[in-house]
This record gives structure tokens, C-alpha cells and sequence, in this order.
């Protein structure tokens, strides 16, 4: 392996006073960690990713692995790697303090990673462990923490005990058994008064129609960022109402709040800065701008108290206002959450590995309810997992070399309730994550076709 | 008759350079004031930490249809260039060029060593989104997508991103040169799932 010969396996073994301090310091100086150069010229990189390992079963070891990529200002073949070192900082859920564990160099499918395997003493038994990295360049004189919110907000990785345990085998494609669903908005692709815009570039296949959600009064806000304006089908409308917004006109997500403000998550952000999310009233006036924390964002949901988005180097869903305030950056990397709170009190936890989906509801006292699904077809992303009731309904896409579909499951306490398949309708691109909203008991599809985008609601018998 | 015909002649020109102005009045000086064609570094191996890095400091620069040449100030360098002209000079690679740099893929597509091209060369390679869905030329190979990891890539008739990393929910972070509008960058894409996509890899990757 020849970044061996370069990599130091000395571990970085700091107290915990300086983690807490550089941790702070990092989120105080700035949360971006991309490091530009001279203008011409190629800079230092150092940059690390990590796939927490948000739910475990009984017995299964704990591995934290950090993907590090590191290389120097003006080295234009970077295979050599730099010297990079790195500890992870664990504690059981709820302990007192962080316990240092120095990371282990080693490769993995050609990947250098920087590892170590928790001893099953740190968690806490039943319930699990709560860590953070602090990884070092030293010849680049660069300092990465793992979330960037550090023991302020760190990872949280539960285990999984008793969880209902089902089979999907394999999926049919293409079988009966589709609901038909309500259209709910239909806009045909133009440039109209009621039509939804297409960008369209070299390259780029259609993206239109980024993304929608529906109000608690059942009124569908389509994003028609292509014109940068929402189309608003009030409910039981055919028409849509139009809603001129100041967005940049690119890929974005949205969220409606109770009071009906307008929140969009764009995903190109300004020079230097990180994407940012504009508010506006229901008219569409601008009320706030507010800088998200991290350089990619993916998603923007209204959980209970607040709208949270979802960082894409952290894995954490970050409120972006807080008692009626925007948060700053640091405030939201200082509040990041490995689950969403869309009912209140109870998180929702999801990881996919593989062929398999791992599911938690997690209250004040743990985990209440889990679910560990398998499936004989490569499952794809989860577009959706929410509780209703006692229950949990859940989308996620199966694949397979030439077909993809969307699954509906309805989770149950003992197994699963119910399941049918949708169509992807995905003509058109739109934000990755933003097909599916759940409102009560309903569940909303954006979809398109050549001729145009639609939303489809299909009424859930759910408990 | 001969003066008549030159005269013709010299009125055609005269219109063509004319035109000629016009449909290229757009063009920026990014590729002629900053980028080079100097020939490329052979590697007797490539890792995929190593072109990771390359691909990260392609993060935040520009896009160019059918271009291959950046800087690493984090900024796109010729922003708004009309996206359907490849001849405006701007920065950045588009998506086939970004993935061949990358992957440090030869002209030649009989070729499947390894050669470093600089930042600021200026090239785009053999391949097309298309192709390299298709696994063409001898570096690139058709893959299950169920089994991609870093910095393989997925590939639809019309774009290719690289994956740089997981997220939870299954779905990818892609590394990938978008289109004007958006530049270089890092997204959570749905690409895996996706019947458009293919997943393709480069050969030879070092452990």
C-alpha cells in the first residue's frame, strides 16, 4: 500500500478540554472545509467522509470509518496521500464524558480509511453510543471534526434489539395491485400562465418541477423553479395560483410551514458561500435569507417545531430557524440530529446497507419501535419514512439492471401491514428526495411525464 | 467576368466573417489566458483516494460543454457562458471531460494506463456520456450498480457523475460537472436507482 510509507501511525490522543476547544473553534471559525488555493494553481485538499453507523442489531461490532482524502498545495498526483491522523471520541448515549479511541490506519477496496472498532464496553448497554472524530494534516496544518458540531452534537449510533424482522423477497415489477391515486395539480411542460418550466441545457436531461408539498389544509405548492415562481393548487382547484419568488432558478426543495410561509432550499449557492434557504410569505415577499451550514444541503422538511435540512457531510437534520429566529450556521451545526422529529417528541432513524433497511422510532427513553426489512432486489434510496399512529409508513426504490419502481410498505408493530408498488414517473429530474410528502393519513407523489408534472395523493388505511 | 467574380467572392467572405462574429460574440478569455496543452504525466498506478482529490478540486469551479481545463479557486471563472456553445472558452470540464481527467484516461481509447493531466490542461478526452455508459474504450467497464463504490461511476445516455460517497438513506453523494447553471460540485443524487443510469468503472485501480 504506498501512502503506507507516508502515514503516520501515531494517534492523537488530546483531552478532551482541547477536543471540546477545537471542536468549538471549528464551528465558531467557519464549517466549510474545502480549502481554495491560489487562483491558478492547485490547493491543499483535506477531506474526510463517514457513513455512521446510525443502528446496529445485538452483537454486530461498531466500526467508525472515516474516508480521509488529503493532498498538498501543488501536488498534482495525489496517490501518495499526506500524513493524517485521527481520533474518534465516544461515549455511551447519555454518559458523562467522551472516552479517546485513536484511529487505525488501514484500506478498504482501495479506500484509506482511518478506523477503529468501538470495544463493546463503551456503549450503553441496550441503547448505544454517541461519538465524534477530530482528524489532522499536520503537514497541511489542517483540522477536520467529525460532525462538524463535535460533543455538542455528535453522532448517535442505537442498537437495535428486538426489531420486527421482514422479508420483502423478491420484487415483481410491473404487477397489479397500483393504486390509481387522485391527481391532486397537473401542469403541462411550457412557459404558460399555468404551465411548469423545464430547464433544459446540453447535457442535462429535463429538470423540472423540483419539488412540492401540500399544506394542512390539503393545498399542493408545486416549485416551478425553471420560472421561479410556485404554482399553488388550493384544494379541490384545477387551476393553480402563481407565486413569483426570488430563487436563483436551479434544482431546489421546499417546505411549507403552518402559517403558510414558503421555505426553498436552493442547492447552487453564491461564490464562497454555502446554499442558502429564502422564506418568503404566501404571497411571496422575501422574509428571510438564511445560510445553511454546510456546502451541500439535500433536504428541506418541516419537522414539529421547525424546519430542518438534512447536511450532506454531516448526516444531520439541522433546524434552520429556532424560536421563530433564523439560526445561524453554527447554531445549526450546534443543534444537528441524526433523525427527523416530524410528530413531535418521536425521531425517526433510517439506514440503508445493501439489500437491507433498518428503521427506529426513538422517544425520550430509546428506542420504542424497529423494523429490519430484507429484500431479494437492490434496494435504492428511501424516499419517505414517517410514523402515523403506531405505525410507520415507508417508500424506498427497488432496481434492478433496467427497471426501477417505488415500494409503499406500511409498518406495523408485529409486521407489515401493507405494500404496493409505484411507478417512478420520473420523467423529469427533480430534487432527489423530493417525490413523497405524507400529510395525516395521505400519502403525495410528484411525478411527470413527457408532457408534463402532476401530483397523485393516494389515501393510506393506516392506524 | 473575373472582376465580377472576385468581387462575389470577396462579398462572401466579407459575410461569412461577418456571421462568423456574430454567432461567437460570446467567448471568454478563461481557456486562451489560463490553460495549457501540455502532455500528460504517466502513473504506473492510480488510487481511488488519489483521484478523489483530483475530482475535489474540480469542487466549485466552473462548467464548459466539451471543455476539460480548471483552476482551484473555488469559484466559477466564466459564470452564465450560453450553455448550448462548446466554443465560449470558459471554465471547467463537462461530464464526460471531468470523469476522463479523473480517471486519468488516455486520448488514445486503446489505452487503458494512467496519465495525469494537469488542472490546467486543456482537454476533454474520447468519450461521451454515452460511451462511457456503453463501457467503451479500454479503460472503462460496464458495472452492477448494486456493487459501485467510490469514485466508480453511474452513467445515463446523456450524463456521468462519480460517487464519492453513501449517505444513510441509500442515497449517493456525486461528484459531477452538472451544467452551466450549477458548475462542479457535490450533490446527493438518486442516480443508482435510477433505470436511466448504468453503472460503469474504471480498470486497473490500485488497492
Amino acid at each position: 500500500m504506498r501512502w503506507k510509507a507516508r502515514f503516520s501511525g501515531r494517534a492523537l490522543v488530546p483531552t478532551l478540554g482541547v477536543v471540546l476547544g477545537i471542536a468549538a473553534a471549528v464551528t465558531a471559525i467557519g464549517w466549510s472545509t474545502a480549502v481554495a488555493g491560489p487562483a491558478g494553481g492547485p490547493g491543499a485538499v483535506f477531506e474526510a467522509t463517514h457513513l455512521p453507523p446510525l443502528l446496529t442489531t445485538s452483537g454486530e461490532r461498531i466500526d467508525l470509518a472515516y474516508d480521509v482524502h488529503c493532498a498538498a498545495a501543488g501536488e498534482e498526483v495525489p496517490d501518495a496521500g499526506c500524513e493524517a491522523r485521527g481520533t474518534a471520541y465516544v461515549r455511551g448515549i447519555g454518559g458523562d464524558s467522551f472516552t479517546a479511541l485513536p484511529l487505525e490506519e488501514r484500506s478498504l477496496d482501495g479506500r484509506r480509511q482511518l478506523a477503529v472498532v468501538v470495544p463493546d464496553a463503551l456503549a450503553a448497554p441496550q441503547r448505544g453510543l454517541e461519538y465524534f472524530a477530530v482528524l489532522e494534516a499536520p503537514d497541511l496544518g489542517r483540522r477536520l471534526v467529525v460532525p462538524a458540531g463535535g460533543a455538542a452534537a455528535p453522532h448517535v449510533s442505537r442498537q437495535l434489539d428486538g426489531a420486527v424482522e421482514i422479508g420483502l423477497g423478491r420484487h415483481t415489477f410491473g404487477s397489479d395491485g397500483r393504486p390509481a391515486g387522485v391527481r391532486v395539480a397537473s401542469a403541462e411542460w411550457g412557459d404558460g400562465a399555468t404551465n411548469a418550466g423545464l430547464e433544459q441545457s446540453r447535457g442535462l436531461g429535463p429538470i423540472g418541477a423540483s419539488s412540492f408539498d401540500v399544506d394542512s389544509l390539503g393545498n399542493v405548492l408545486v416549485l416551478d423553479q425553471a420560472h421561479r415562481r410556485v404554482l399553488r393548487w388550493v384544494r379541490g382547484s384545477h387551476v393553480p395560483q402563481r407565486v413569483p419568488i426570488s430563487i436563483n432558478g436551479t434544482l431546489a426543495d421546499l417546505a411549507v410551514a403552518g402559517d403558510g410561509s414558503i421555505f426553498v432550499l436552493e442547492t447552487t449557492a453564491p461564490p464562497g458561500r454555502n446554499p442558502m434557504i429564502r422564506r418568503f410569505d404566501d404571497g411571496g415577499r422575501e422574509l428571510e435569507a438564511i445560510e445553511t451550514a454546510e456546502r451541500s444541503t439535500s433536504q428541506i422538511r418541516m419537522d414539529a417545531e421547525s424546519p430542518v435540512v438534512l447536511g450532506g457531510s454531516s448526516h444531520l437534520w439541522m433546524p434552520v430557524m429556532v424560536a421563530g429566529t433564523p439560526a445561524s450556521p453554527g447554531e445549526q451545526l450546534r443543534r444537528g440530529r441524526v433523525g427527523r422529529r416530524p410528530r413531535g417528541g418521536t425521531e425517526v432513524i433510517v439506514l440503508r446497507h445493501e439489500n437491507e433497511v433498518r428503521i427506529a422510532v426513538v422517544d425520550g427513553r430509546g428506542v420504542a419501535r424497529s423494523w429490519r426489512l430484507t429484500s431479494g432486489t437492490p434496494l435504492a434510496e428511501i424516499q419517505l419514512a414517517e410514523p402515523v399512529g403506531q405505525q410507520v409508513v415507508l417508500v424506498v426504490r427497488v432496481y434492478d439492471g433496467a427497471r426501477d419502481e417505488f415500494v409503499v410498505l406500511i409498518l406495523g408493530r408485529i409486521g407489515l401491514v401493507d405494500r404496493f408498488p409505484l411507478d417512478s414517473a420520473d420523467w423529469a429530474e427533480t430534487m432527489p428526495l423530493g417525490r413523497f410528502r405524507l400529510v395525516g393519513r395521505s400519502l403525495y407523489r410528484l411525478g411527470s411525464t413527457p408532457s408534463g408534472a402532476f401530483v397523485d395523493r393516494f389515501d393510506l388505511e393506516v392506524r | 467576368m473575373l472582376r465580377t467574380r472576385h468581387l462575389v467572392t470577396t462579398l462572401a467572405v466579407a459575410f461569412a466573417l461577418a456571421y462568423a462574429g456574430t454567432a461567437a460574440a460570446y467567448h471568454t478569455r478563461f481557456v486562451a489566458d489560463n490553460c495549457n496543452y501540455a502532455p500528460p504525466t504517466p502513473t504506473s498506478y492510480i488510487t481511488r483516494d488519489g483521484s478523489a482529490a483530483v475530482a475535489l478540486r474540480a469542487r466549485h469551479e466552473g462548467y464548459q460543454w466539451a471543455g476539460g481545463c480548471w483552476n482551484d479557486n473555488d469559484r466559477d471563472d466564466s459564470p452564465n457562458d450560453p450553455h448550448e456553445n462548446p466554443y465560449t472558452g470558459g471554465e471547467g470540464g463537462d461530464c464526460s471531460g471531468f470523469t476522463f481527467k479523473v480517471w486519468r484516461e488516455a486520448l488514445s481509447t486503446a489505452d487503458s494506463g494512467f496519465h495525469q493531466w494537469g488542472l490546467l490542461r486543456f482537454v476533454h478526452g474520447p468519450y461521451t456520456a454515452a460511451t462511457f455508459k456503453a463501457g467503451a474504450g479500454a479503460p472503462n467497464v460496464t458495472a452492477p450498480k448494486s456493487g459501485l463504490v467510490k469514485m466508480d461511476a453511474l452513467a445515463s445516455d446523456g450524463h456521468i457523475g462519480l460517487i464519492y460517497a453513501v449517505n444513510p438513506d441509500g442515497s449517493d453523494q456525486i461528484i459531477e460537472a452538472k451544467g452551466e447553471a450549477y458548475g462542479t460540485n457535490i450533490w446527493t443524487r438518486t442516480y443508482r436507482g435510477s433505470s436511466s443510469y448504468s453503472g460503469v468503472r474504471r480498470v486497473g485501480w490500485s488497492s
